[in-house]
């Protein structure tokens, strides 16, 4: 379950004209749902699935994910939280570039793992379930671009993290890889019901998410948002 | 996967950067290491010869260059003492040792050293004979001779072999060589690792003898007849063991007073030698030593810190996985103690192999013998603050990366 409640953050430069507020009402996903963000660019998509990551921190409000309280966490706590509950799948895959498709997904275990036995078992495990069972010695240059994002998903799902955040994970790909990879997503987000929260300017991509969430508006410039607060009601 | 795997993984993937900076500290801790050991074995060395003798008696002059020539086999000598001298000595009821040096003639360079049978009675300060025949015995007759261990290693001699002396102490061109007294090999000390290896002993007779003819020779052709006024006969240097070394000073004032040249206290000498003269000259290569230490620690922080800035994406990952500040800082950190760890291990190899290497020369040379495998505290206190300077550089890019938020960095491309 994830929760977002009356959730503001200032983004930029502090006190500067050019920072802007991002405000979110309210925001709610129930455990194993598949939701797709929307929205133009800079509207506050990736933003959102930072929050509910942990790898920002509200200024106000309540990020309630997978049972715990995120602004009561400190920073060693958030980092583990993350670890344990969400997995992450970036649109440049963020594969590091000294290791092999196993090792970063052992990597991925490493942080996020609730137990440390069996690692590379289990990370075999995932990346044959991708389709790369083939491929697990091989570094990320020598990788396509799909199957580059193969291992990037094999290392979200191997910590066995209930929540799935797919920030634009086609977004580098060409439109039949494109498919390939969201529907690897969709698969084995459904066959494990975890959450999968996908951000995507898709609009193809979106409409064949359950649910869509449009972002639109999260995002306004802080003098304007002064400026509202304000005005008499 | 460990840190320390995840960390050489990095040092690997940047191999000729990580390759650079681990030469850079081995170069600094390889000439460290090689200065502090060359000191303290050079020390070791020299007080163990000058250690073996409480005075050394010589003609007048300069008492370290007495105790180079008479001790060390390295300098001229500065006169001579009756040998009526040495005979009172023998009967000095304090003098545990003594015996007589003659110098004049060398052998491929190595000194003819005459003497009396009994200076291979020389005791060690643990009481034992500090000479030990490899092979062979001691000299019986005049023109027998004992070689020191190098010089038989050096010249192939075997027992039973003749040679002819070159007049002088050191191997000149064209300097006349005694044919008419051949010498020969009765005998091989094994090795003490002093600069007697670099030494060849016979009777001081010999000495005499070969230097009166040539001397009845001079005079004969010059139509003196001086030669019956030279009939007191000398040495070179006279080396003394006392039963009480603490009447050293007051013995060696006796003998300055009651002879016609002087006494001096080797190891005095040898320690005066090493801080005035060896101690600034190491001084000074320690200090280039120490600044080729810092740099090396710089290139450390650099280095690290340019891998940090040039991997600020992947910390960002490792964040985004659930790696904690705590945890990507100890990474960083780890790298830096790899490098260092690995320079500092390198330069060991580099300093003491280096040594090992250039001991044979060394001992040729000097007649000095060098363990270069051996490690003297200062240099494990050294190699030490080398690795705190290493841990200290290493801090400063992992204190960067603990201060990082991730999200700044995740937009990065490779």
């Amino acid at each position: 379950m994830i929760r977002l409640k009356e959730v503001s953050l200032r983004l930029g430069n502090a006190g500067r004209s050019s920072s802007v507020l991002f405000h979110l009402p309210s925001f709610e996903v129930e455990a194993g749902e598949a939701v797709a963000l929307t929205g133009p660019s800079g509207c506050g998509k990736s933003t959102l699935l930072n929050l509910i990551a942990g790898l920002r921190r509200a200024d106000q409000g309540q990020v309630e994910v997978a049972g715990s309280d995120l602004e009561k966490l400190n920073s060693a706590q958030l980092d583990r939280h993350r670890g344990m509950h969400c997995g992450m799948v970036f649109q440049t895959f963020h594969l590091l570039a000294p290791f092999t498709a196993l090792e970063n997904v052992v990597i991925g275990l490493r942080f996020g793992a609730r137990t440390r036995s069996k690692l590379k078992e289990k990370a075999t495990e995932v990346l044959d379930r991708v389709g790369l069972g083939d491929r697990i010695h091989a570094r990320p240059h020598r990788l396509s671009v799909g199957e580059r994002q193969r291992v990037a998903i094999a290392r979200a799902l191997v910590g066995d993290a209930s929540i799935l955040l797919a920030d634009e994970p086609t977004g580098s790909l060409d439109p039949e890889t494109g498919q390939e990879v969201f529907h690897l997503l969709r698969e084995v987000a459904e066959e494990d019901r975890r959450t999968l929260i996908l951000v995507t300017h898709d609009p193809a991509l979106a409409s064949k998410m359950p649910r869509h969430f449009d972002c639109s508006g999260l995002v306004r410039s802080a003098s304007t948002a002064a400026r509202k607060e304000n005005s008499p009601r | 996967m460990s840190f320390l795997s995840m960390a050489w993984r990095y040092l690997r993937f940047r191999w000729l950067v990580s390759l650079l900076t681990i030469s850079g500290v081995a170069v600094g801790v390889a000439l460290v290491c090689a200065v502090l050991a060359l000191r303290h074995e050079s020390e070791r060395a020299l007080s163990r010869d000058a250690g073996l003798y409480d005075l050394v008696a010589g003609g007048k002059g300069s008492p370290l260059q007495l105790v180079l020539s008479s001790v060390y086999h390295i300098d001229s000598p500065t006169g001579n003492l009756p040998y009526a001298d040495f005979e009172r000595f023998q009967r000095d009821p304090r003098i545990l040792w003594s015996a007589p040096v003659g110098l004049g003639d060398n052998y491929a360079g190595y000194r003819i050293v005459g003497t009396e049978t009994q200076f291979f009675d020389l005791p060690d300060r643990q009481a034992k004979p500090f000479f030990q025949f490899a092979q062979g015995r001691r000299f019986e007759e005049r023109f027998e001779v004992v070689l020191g261990s190098q010089v038989a290693q050096s010249t192939r001699l075997e027992i039973g072999d003749t040679f002819f002396g070159t007049h002088g102490l050191v191997e000149v061109p064209g300097a006349e060589v005694h044919r008419d007294f051949p010498y020969r090999v009765c005998g091989i000390l094994a090795p003490t690792g002093t600069a007697q290896d670099r030494a060849i002993f016979g009777t001081l007779a010999s000495v005499w003898e070969i230097h009166e003819t040539e001397d009845r020779l001079h005079y004969a052709i010059q139509g003196s007849a001086l030669l019956e006024g030279r009939q007191e006969r000398e040495t070179t240097a006279i080396l003394i063991r006392l039963k009480t070394p603490g009447l050293r000073l007051w013995m060696a004032d006796e003998i300055r007073k009651g002879t016609d040249g002087i006494a001096t206290v080797p190891i005095n000498e040898i320690l005066r030698f090493q801080r005035g003269i060896i101690g600034p000259a190491q001084k000074a290569l320690l200090t280039v030593a120490s600044a080729v230490v810092g740099v090396a620690c710089l290139t450390v922080l650099i280095t690290l810190h340019q891998a940090a800035e040039r991997r600020r994406r992947d910390i960002a990952i490792l964040r985004s996985l659930g790696a904690n500040r705590r945890e990507v800082a100890v990474l960083v950190f780890t790298e830096g103690l790899l490098l260092t760890g690995a320079g500092i291990l390198l330069g060991l190899l580099l300093g003491h192999g280096g040594l090992a290497l250039g001991a044979g020369t060394f001992r040729e040379t000097t007649g000095l013998l060098l363990y270069p495998w051996r490690m003297p505290t200062l240099e494990l206190a050294a190699l030490g603050a080398i690795g705190i300077c290493g841990a200290i550089a290493s801090l400063f890019p992992a204190i960067s990366c603990y201060r990082r938020t991730p999200i700044d960095d995740l937009h990065l491309t490779e």
